[in-house]
C-alpha cells in the first residue's frame, strides 16, 4: 500500500495492516482466539501473543486492501452476530488508522471454544 | 388496568422488604428493564462511538432484549430457572451488535446461576450477577475497560457487598443501580475514545438503564412502565423516516480536503464516518435526506461504490423475520448470509448443539443405529428458502439416502460424503460464507479427509475381523470405520488404537463422549490420554450420542 506525497512516498506493509487488524479482532467481543490459516481444519488451535498475526491475512489487490481473519469464537454466542461485529470493528479500526478504505473483511470461523457448559 | 398493576405491585409496596422473586417476577423485571430501555434507546444510540460509531447500540440492545422477552413467553414453567433460560436462549438467537452479544452472555450467565431455582433471593441475585460477569468476560481475549463489561463487573461487586448485609432485593438492586450509574460516569476515564467524543459508553449506559427499569418495577413505579409493557411484546414500529437512510460512497478526486469534507458531511446527518486521503475518501452517514451528501460528494469529485439503504426497511424486515413463528432450530442461519443451507445428520443433544452452533442450518436426527430416510433428508432440504443445500450424512450408511435425496430434489443439492461425526465437524468448519456451492462442497470434502476418526463401542456379537478377535460384549475400537482393536475397557481400547495410528504425530484430539458415559469417566479418560500424549491438545466435548461410548477426532 503506497501513498505518494509531495515529500516522498509512504508505504504501509501488509504486516502493519495485519497488526492493526489483529488488535481490533482481539478486542472484538465473542472472539476467544485466532487460528493459524495454514492449518487444514484448525478445530482448536488457539494462537497466543504475537502469533495472533498468523490468523490474519492481508492481501493487496491493485489498490484494494482485503483482509482475511481466521478466528475461534466462544461457544454459545450468536456466531453470525459476532462475525458481523468483527467485520465492522476491523474495517473501522483499520480505516481510521490507515485512512484508506478496506475493500473486504472476510471472517473465517475456524472453531469454537467451549469454556463452560450450560 | 391501573388497579391490576397496583395489585401486582402490591408486594412491592415501599414498606415491605422483598425477600424473593419467582419466575413470574423475573419476567416482569426484565419486561420493565426492556420498556425502560425502549424509552432511552435514541439517547443511547447517540452515545455510540466505540468500537464503531454507527449509532445503533440502543437499537441493538433493545432488539436483543425483545428477542429475550418473546422467548420468555415460551418458558416451560414459572420457575426463575425456566424463565431465565428462556430469556438467555431468546437473547442468544436475537443478539445484534457488540453490546447485544455481550448482553446475551450476561443473560446466559444469569440463567446458568439460577439453574433449577424456582425463585431467587438477594444472595442468589448477587451470585447470578457474578456468574454473568464471569461469562461475559470469558467471551473476549482483551476485555476493553470502560465498556458494558466494566459496568456489569462493578455493578456485580456492589451486589455482592450489598447482599452480604441486606436481604431486601429492592435495597440490593438500589445499590447495584447506583454503582452502575457511577460506573458508567467513569467510562470516559477508562476509554480515551469516549473522552475525546465527550460521551459515556453507550453499552454501559444501556445496561444501567435496564437495571434502573428493573428497580423502578420493584419500587412500584410501574404505572407508566406498565403501559409500555403491554406493547413491549409488540415490537415498536418506527414512524416514517425515523430511521432514515444509511448512505455510503467513496469520493475520488485530487487534493481533497479531508477535514473540510468531514465537517461538512458531519453537519448533514448522524453517525458519520469520513476517512481517506487527498485522493480517496470513504463516507458513511445516516441521514433522512440521502441526496444531500451525494450531491455534495459529486460536486467535489467523482463517486463510486454508492449504497443507499433504507434503515426503516431493514428494521421492518428484521421485525418480519422475528415475527415468523417457526424459526429453524439453529443458532446461526448460514443460509441467510450466503444462500447455502447445510443439513447435518447427528444424534445426541451435545452433538446436535455443537453442529447448530457451528452454523448447521438443520440437524436431522440419525446415526449408526437409526438411519434417517431419504424422505426425512429431502424434507429438511426442501424446508429452506434457498435453492442451494449441502448435506453432511456423517455416516457411511446414510450417504446413499442423502444421494437419493439429491436426485429427487429440484434444488441444487451437494452431498459431502462424510462418514463420521469428526469428518462432519471438519467439513462444516471449512464452510466458507463467501464461496459458492461447488467450491464449498469441494473444500469441505477435502477437510473431511484430513481428520482421523476413532470410534469406541461395544460389540453386539462375537466376530473375527481384520485379525481382531472380538467376543460379544467386549469394547471395540474402530479407526476410520475399520475394526482395529478390542478389549475389556474403553481406556485400554482407546490407547491401543492411538498406538496403532501414532497419535503423537497429530496435534489435536477431540473426545465426544456418549450418552452412557459420565462426565467423570470421560474426564478420567482425557486425563489418561493427556499423560500419554503431553504434546497434544486434548478437548472434551459432551456429545450425548447413543451407541458410541466415545467418538474421537484426531487431526
Amino acid at each position: 500500500m503506497v501513498e505518494k506525497t509531495s515529500l516522498g512516498k509512504i508505504e504501509v506493509s501488509p504486516t502493519a495492516i495485519a497488526s492493526l487488524a489483529s488488535r481490533a479482532v482481539l478486542e472484538s467481543y465473542g472472539v476467544v482466539g485466532m487460528s493459524s490459516r495454514s492449518l487444514g481444519s484448525g478445530l482448536a488451535e488457539l494462537l497466543r501473543g504475537e502469533s495472533h498475526k498468523r490468523g490474519v491475512e492481508v492481501r493487496l489487490e491493485g489498490n484494494e486492501v482485503i483482509i482475511d481473519l481466521y478466528v475461534i469464537i466462544e461457544y454459545g454466542t450468536r456466531i453470525a452476530a459476532v462475525a458481523q461485529n468483527i467485520m465492522s470493528n476491523v474495517k473501522f479500526a483499520v480505516e481510521k488508522s490507515l485512512g484508506v478504505p478496506i475493500a473486504e473483511v472476510n471472517v473465517h470461523v475456524r472453531g469454537l471454544r467451549v469454556s463452560s457448559k450450560d | 388496568m391501573a388497579d391490576e398493576t397496583a395489585q401486582k405491585a402490591g408486594k412491592q409496596g415501599t414498606d415491605h422488604p422483598i425477600l424473593s422473586c419467582d419466575g413470574q417476577e423475573l419476567k416482569r423485571l426484565l419486561e420493565a428493564g426492556t420498556a425502560w430501555l425502549e424509552r432511552h434507546k435514541d439517547a443511547i444510540n447517540s452515545l455510540n462511538v466505540y468500537p464503531v460509531p454507527d449509532g445503533d447500540t440502543g437499537t441493538n440492545m433493545l432488539l436483543t432484549m425483545q428477542a429475550a422477552l418473546e422467548e420468555m413467553a415460551n418458558a416451560s414453567d414459572h420457575s426463575a430457572s425456566a424463565v431465565a433460560h428462556a430469556a438467555a436462549h431468546g437473547a442468544l438467537m436475537g443478539a445484534r451488535g457488540n453490546s447485544g452479544v455481550i448482553l446475551s452472555q450476561i443473560l446466559r450467565g444469569i440463567a446458568r446461576s439460577l439453574d433449577r431455582k424456582g425463585a431467587f433471593n438477594a444472595s442468589d441475585f448477587a451470585a447470578a450477577l457474578k456468574e454473568a460477569t464471569v461469562t461475559a468476560y470469558k467471551g473476549v481475549i482483551k476485555p476493553v475497560e470502560g465498556t458494558i463489561l466494566t459496568v456489569v463487573r462493578e455493578a456485580t461487586e456492589a451486589a455482592v457487598t450489598a447482599a452480604a448485609e441486606e436481604e431486601d432485593l429492592r435495597l440490593v438492586l438500589e445499590k447495584v443501580v447506583d454503582e452502575a450509574r457511577e460506573s458508567v460516569a467513569r467510562t470516559p476515564s477508562l476509554l480515551p475514545v469516549l473522552a475525546e467524543a465527550g460521551v459515556v459508553d453507550a453499552g454501559g449506559q444501556g445496561l444501567f438503564i435496564i437495571l434502573e427499569g428493573m428497580l423502578r418495577y420493584l419500587r412500584g413505579e410501574t404505572v407508566e412502565v406498565a403501559l409500555a409493557l403491554e406493547t413491549a411484546v409488540d415490537l415498536h414500529v418506527p414512524g416514517e423516516g425515523e430511521y432514515g437512510y444509511d448512505v455510503q460512497f467513496i469520493i475520488h478526486g485530487q487534493d481533497l480536503n479531508l477535514e473540510e469534507i468531514r465537517n461538512t458531511i458531519a453537519a448533514m446527518g448522524e453517525s458519520t464516518l469520513v476517512v481517506g486521503d487527498s485522493t480517496t475518501i470513504k463516507v458513511h452517514i445516516h441521514t433522512r435526506e440521502p441526496g444531500t451528501p451525494l450531491n455534495y460528494g459529486a460536486s467535489i469529485g467523482s463517486l463510486s461504490k454508492i449504497t443507499v439503504e433504507n434503515m426503516q426497511e431493514q428494521y421492518q424486515e428484521f421485525i418480519r423475520s422475528q415475527a415468523q413463528p417457526a424459526r429453524p432450530p439453529s443458532a446461526v442461519s448460514l443460509e441467510e448470509i450466503c444462500g447455502i443451507a447445510t443439513v447435518v445428520v447427528a444424534q445426541g443433544p451435545g452433538l446436535t448443539r455443537l453442529f447448530e452452533s457451528l452454523g448447521a442450518s438443520a440437524v436431522v436426527p440419525g446415526g449408526q443405529t437409526m438411519n434417517p430416510s431419504t424422505e426425512e433428508l429431502l424434507k429438511a432440504a426442501e424446508a429452506f428458502k434457498t435453492d442451494q443445500v449441502i448435506i453432511l450424512p456423517n455416516n457411511a450408511n446414510i450417504i446413499l439416502a442423502a444421494q437419493q435425496a439429491q436426485k429427487l430434489s429440484e434444488k441444487n443439492i451437494r452431498v459431502v460424503p462424510t462418514k463420521t461425526i469428526p469428518q462432519g465437524v471438519s467439513a462444516l468448519l471449512a464452510f466458507n460464507y463467501q464461496a459458492d456451492l461447488e467450491t464449498n462442497a469441494r473444500v469441505m470434502e477435502q477437510a473431511a479427509e484430513e481428520v482421523q476418526t476413532v470410534e469406541i463401542t461395544v460389540a453386539t456379537r462375537s466376530v473375527q475381523l481384520n485379525k481382531v478377535n472380538v467376543k460379544e460384549g467386549e469394547v471395540i475400537g474402530l479407526l476410520n470405520d475399520t475394526l482395529v482393536a478390542s478389549g475389556r475397557s474403553p481406556e485400554q481400547v482407546v490407547r491401543d488404537v492411538f498406538r496403532q495410528m501414532k497419535a503423537e504425530d497429530y496435534e489435536i484430539i477431540t473426545i465426544y463422549y456418549g450418552e452412557g458415559v459420565t462426565q467423570e469417566e470421560a474426564q478420567a479418560l482425557a486425563a489418561r490420554i493427556s499423560q500419554d500424549y503431553p504434546e497434544q491438545e486434548i478437548e472434551l466435548v459432551h456429545g450425548g450420542q447413543p451407541h458410541y461410548l466415545y467418538i474421537i477426532s484426531v487431526e
